[in-house]
């Protein structure tokens, strides 16, 4: 097949992938509604369907430009896409639960993909020379699980606000004093945490009394295990976002003779990273655990969202390859 | 137990002011608390934010400039904000001190924290083991000291730290490594930014353009550009000359550039070669400590200019390549020719096309073709003549053009390898060949290897403080008839559904450890919550575990 027949197929595979994640994503949704077992397995067909056109769109690419199909923005959202959705899968081969979840993150791939499509598309073309180093895939490849896992964790978050306000108003309780430290002393912060554990326990089993509605935020996990998921896919995705940058200074030093030059898209890039640290820390203040901590790592979200959106298509740097 | 924010001091009663110590006491009390901290991670964030709005002088000058033209109202408020250069102005400078201050603040009490942590025994339990979440009993048939011998070789085995405690109680703690490597991250993070300030205060960074076949010394007036860290003396730049043998570029089939490569000699003062490097993009050449980069490239068209001199004798005050500008969406050099030593002075605008396509345009006329390769260049030659004000700072690529008159209405279009003739008999120019320039950029970081070493710190201590959870085991048996009742308790900080699972499994260890014990096997559980049904491992049947969910 010529380069050019290539490049069309994948362009014909990308809207495959997203219409087929905006089918799975209601089927899905029927599952989160009601409970309803087959139309869950049918939204996991369709999405491995989706995965499979996302994939295929992304290796196109890659043989029509004849390299790896990460030398833009425009494959670069096609790849967290489709990190996204496999991390998903995954995760639901090993419990069952999370896959009604699916809702949220099919949305958020069909989006990526669909943004990135209508806003940063570009057409295959070879890699400038800068670009061509070993660390560059490093770089690009760490930064898209970064990128993946970290936004999941956010869109873990924001349910976890909706899930959290339902459960405050099913059954009120008492402002909680602990569950934070207010010093640096981390025997206290891991006091203060586990103090709040025990406390909370009571009020979470009794949030966990069976939904009555049918409307969406009732049917949405318990709120801690929204907030424990957060957690955890953000400590998998900060230490590999934290490597991400850091292959991209070494990439940059090697490239540019500087790690660093504070370009619009390394201050992006580093704003998220504070954004998602400052997160972790909410977690263990006082007065910032829960809701303000993830209002924290909805603001991560955001950040990327910038970073890709608006530094790409409004702010040029060194970066400009994503052009 | 809810952990209630620790007692502030109150004034003495009777004296109606606080003391000033007790003041300042608290002001550090709050500087270093986790409340500052994210204040201050926001600010760094929020302040980053300006750093991208606004076009930034150290990353390119002549987009401030343009900014400022465009906005003559703004501009000058914003400049004088530091606007255009937020990560150097002080504001910023400011938050980030503020926050390293913070960072120093916290890490002397944590780190002291942790020693204490690690001197200390691990600490007693509550007396109710039942309100634990992860609680276990099992009834043995062994005396109540041998029971706790059993569980505690189990808990040494699985590497718990162990205590002994009055009333036979043993308390074991593991998981140290969560806030080890948290400080470990910390003092990294610090180590990084130190790394970072002192790199760009003892460096510094500067580009050189040298030409094919030429050379040019490692001096400061050899430079286009160079930015010197504030400690950065000039005598410090090394001592040597590097020489471009050749530059080759590659181009893909639809023109964009696949590599450039600069075949560099390096030699020292007295013409010995140092090194000798093919400097490719991502290949940079390290001469005495200092960095070599490929950054980008022009074209110095081979120009012969012929004139009469004062004397009426001709004279050739330009024989060689000469450096032009080469703008990379067009790829049009621009260059200039000044004469200040003629009367009248003249200046020569000279442009070179890299490729001139004969009668490939509309009715057969030529076009210019933008191709960054060299198709079929061209020079385009326009004088002036007049007053060059030379003795004003101005760009080599161009001519002031305030105190100049055209010589003629038409450009002089000389093809490769031509000679034309300047209006009103004047001399001659011509076009012999083309070479290429190559813009290097030299650079010293002294502080890199604190950064890299800073990163690679930064990624160990995060992974633990991140996975490594603390948890807590106590064991306490007491004589029942027929031997023991064992009961344990268990307690996670972090992590606590991953716990609950590794208590499952230590119970049912124990468990086996108390069988093997002489005198016969374990018995049965007392525990009398019916609530959740109990989890009955293949090993561990004959006791029940609870184990409640919990919040991590
Ligand atoms: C310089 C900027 C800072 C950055 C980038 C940063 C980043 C982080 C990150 C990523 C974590 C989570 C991983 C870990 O536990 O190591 C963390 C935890 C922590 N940081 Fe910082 N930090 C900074 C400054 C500070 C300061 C000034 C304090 C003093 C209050 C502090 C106190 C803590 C504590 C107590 C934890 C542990 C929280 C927990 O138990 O999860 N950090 N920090």
């Amino acid at each position: 097949m010529s380069s050019a027949t290539l490049a069309d197929l994948s362009d014909t595979l990308v809207w495959l992938a997203v219409l087929s994640y905006v089918v799975a994503a209601p089927l899905l949704g029927l599952e989160l509604a009601y409970r309803s077992r087959w139309a869950g397995r049918a939204g996991v067909a369709v999405a491995i369907a989706g995965l499979a056109a996302n994939l295929g769109a992304a290796l196109t690419r890659g043989l029509a430009a004849g390299r790896v199909p990460w030398g833009n923005m425009y494959e670069y959202s096609m790849m967290v896409a489709a990190v996204v959705v496999t991390g998903w899968l995954v995760w639901v081969a090993r419990r069952r639960e999370v896959r009604p979840l699916g809702l949220f993150v099919l949305l958020l791939a069909a989006l990526a993909i669909a943004a990135a499509a209508l806003t940063l598309r570009v057409p295959a073309g070879p890699l400038v020379p800068a670009l061509n180093s070993g660390w560059i895939k490093v770089h690009v490849v760490a930064a898209i699980i970064g990128t993946a896992t970290l936004s999941l964790s956010s869109v873990f978050s924001a349910l976890y606000l909706v899930a959290e306000r339902n459960e405050r108003r099913a059954a009120p309780r008492p402002p909680l004093v602990a569950g934070g430290a207010r010093t640096a002393d981390r025997a206290e912060v891991d006091e203060a945490i586990a103090g709040y554990a025990v406390e909370e326990l009571e009020a979470t089993e009794a949030a966990e009394a069976p939904a009555t509605g049918r409307r969406l935020k009732d049917l949405l996990p318990p709120a801690a295990r929204l907030d424990d998921l957060a957690f955890r896919t953000t400590a998998f995705g900060f230490p590999i976002w934290t490597f991400a940058i850091m292959a991209g200074a070494i990439w940059a030093q090697s490239a540019w003779g500087r790690y660093w030059g504070w370009d619009p898209k390394e201050t992006w890039s580093f704003i998220t990273w504070v954004v998602y640290a400052a997160y972790l820390h909410a977690r263990a203040t006082a007065g910032w655990r829960g809701r303000s901590a993830a209002w924290v790592s909805v603001l991560g979200l955001v950040a990327f969202v910038v970073n890709f959106y608006v530094v790409n298509t409004w702010v040029v740097g060194l970066h400009s390859y994503a052009k | 137990m809810a952990v209630q924010a620790p007692p502030t001091t109150r004034p003495e009663p009777g004296s109606p002011t606080p003391q000033l110590g007790e003041l300042l006491r608290q002001a550090w009390r709050e500087f270093r608390s986790m409340r500052t901290a994210l204040v201050l991670l926001f600010a760094l964030a929020a302040a980053s934010i300006f750093g991208s709005l606004f076009p930034q002088r150290p990353i390119s000058p002549q987009r401030v400039e343009q900014y400022l033209l465009d906005h003559p109202a703004a501009g000058p408020v914003l400049d004088r904000l530091g606007m255009f250069d937020v990560f150097g102005s002080a504001w910023y400078t400011a938050v980030y001190v503020a926050l390293l201050a913070a960072l120093v603040a916290c890490l002397l009490p944590r780190t002291r924290s942790l020693v204490r942590m690690l001197r200390s025994r691990p600490p007693r339990a509550s007396a109710r083991y039942a309100r634990y979440h992860n609680h276990a009993v099992l009834a043995a048939a062994v005396p109540p000291e041998q029971a706790t011998e059993a569980a505690r070789r189990v808990l040494a085995g699985r590497r718990y730290r162990l205590a002994g405690h009055p009333g036979g109680e043993l308390a074991a703690e593991k998981g140290y490594l969560r806030e080890a490597g948290s400080l470990l991250f910390h003092v990294a993070f610090l180590l990084l930014l130190v790394g970072l300030a002192y790199g760009k205060g003892f460096g510094y960074r500067g580009q050189i353009s040298v030409v094919e076949g030429e050379e040019a010394a490692n001096a400061r007036v050899n430079y286009d550009s160079f930015t010197p860290g504030r400690f950065f003396g000039p005598g410090q730049l090394p001592r040597f000359t590097l020489r471009l043998d050749d530059f080759a570029n590659a181009f893909h089939p639809d023109g964009t550039p696949s590599r450039y490569a600069a075949s560099l000699t390096a030699l020292d003062g007295s013409g010995r070669q140092l090194r000798r490097q093919t400097v490719t993009v991502n290949h940079p050449m390290t001469v005495d400590g200092i960095r070599v980069y490929q950054s980008d490239y022009g074209y110095a068209p081979v120009v012969r200019v012929t004139v009469k001199g004062r004397d009426g004798k001709p004279v050739t005050p330009q024989d060689g390549p000469l450096l032009t500008l080469r703008d990379p969406v067009t790829e049009v050099s621009n260059g200039a020719v000044k004469l200040p030593m003629l009367d009248p002075q003249i200046g020569l605008d000279v442009t070179m096309f890299t490729g001139l396509l004969t009668g490939d345009g509309p009715g057969g006329r030529p076009t210019l073709a933008n191709d960054p390769r060299l198709v079929n260049p061209v020079l385009v030659v326009f004088g002036w003549r007049g007053e060059l004000n030379a003795d004003r700072a101005q760009s080599v690529f161009t001519l002031d053009r305030s105190g100049l008159q055209p010589l003629a209405d038409r450009p002089l279009v000389i093809p490769f390898g031509g000679e034309r003739d300047l209006p009103g008999g004047l001399g001659t120019v011509a076009f012999t060949g083309v070479k290429q320039y190559s813009v290097l950029t030299l650079a010293r970081d002294p502080g890199v290897p604190l950064v890299a070493g800073g990163a690679a710190l930064v990624l160990v201590g995060l992974l633990p403080s991140l996975y490594v959870t603390r948890r807590r085991v106590w064991v306490r048996a007491e004589p029942a008839p027929g031997g023991a009742r064992v009961e344990l308790a268990g307690l996670a900080l972090q992590g606590k559904p991953a716990f609950a699972e590794e208590f499952r499994r230590l119970v049912a260890e124990v468990e086996r450890a108390l069988g093997r014990s002489p005198g016969g096997p374990a018995g049965v559980t007392l525990t009398a919550d019916a609530a959740p049904p109990p989890v009955r491992e293949p090993g561990a049947a004959r006791h029940e575990t609870r184990s409640r969910p919990g919040g991590t």
